[in-house]
């Protein structure tokens, strides 16, 4: 059951991060990317590493969403 | 009867997880696909909770709290973004 979901988990990264480097437009790759780190960080959790989770949910999550959003806004000319 | 509950709640979750991700797969919008990413994070969640119960180690709600917290921050930030239309 456990490596089950293990494997679904890791499907998951595997599409997120799929998508966030074949989506043609930012905002949707960027929270794809961001959909990556959460499963990783849920992943985490499964494999016995609680720390590394929640590192990876503060950082990964929280302030490289906000940083690339941030990013976005600032360069919106630049958008192919 | 508490295993069976357990393991209905397991399978749930991972219907939930693949419906997710497959609606992130196809989102037409934008709005779609931050729609799934939000509901994924819900599932998330309750995936943790019920492996802090499974492996009776109650430090993961720690992480289940933190990743509820930045998630939804994160959420608000993306709706905020496509509100002002930038």
């Amino acid at each position: 059951m456990l490596e089950l979901m293990v494997c679904l988990l890791c499907a998951s990264i595997l599409v997120s991060g799929f998508l966030a480097v074949r989506l043609d437009s930012l905002v949707p790759a960027m929270v794809s990317g961001s959909l990556a780190g959460l499963f990783a960080a849920v992943c985490y959790v499964v494999l016995g590493a609680p720390d590394v989770a929640m590192t990876e949910a503060s950082i990964g999550s929280g302030l490289s969403t906000l940083i690339l959003l941030y990013a976005i806004r600032r360069t919106a000319g630049a958008e192919e | 009867m508490a295993e069976g509950i357990l393991i209905v709640a397991a399978i749930l979750i991972s219907l939930g997880v693949l419906f997710g991700v497959l609606r992130l797969l196809l989102g037409r919008t934008v709005v779609d696909r931050v729609a799934a990413v939000d509901m994924l994070t819900v599932v998330s969640i309750s995936l943790i909770a019920l492996y802090a119960h499974v492996a009776d180690r109650f430090i993961y709600l720690d992480v289940a709290l933190v990743y509820g917290v930045l998630s939804f921050l994160a959420v608000l930030a993306v709706a905020r973004y496509l509100e002002r239309g930038v």
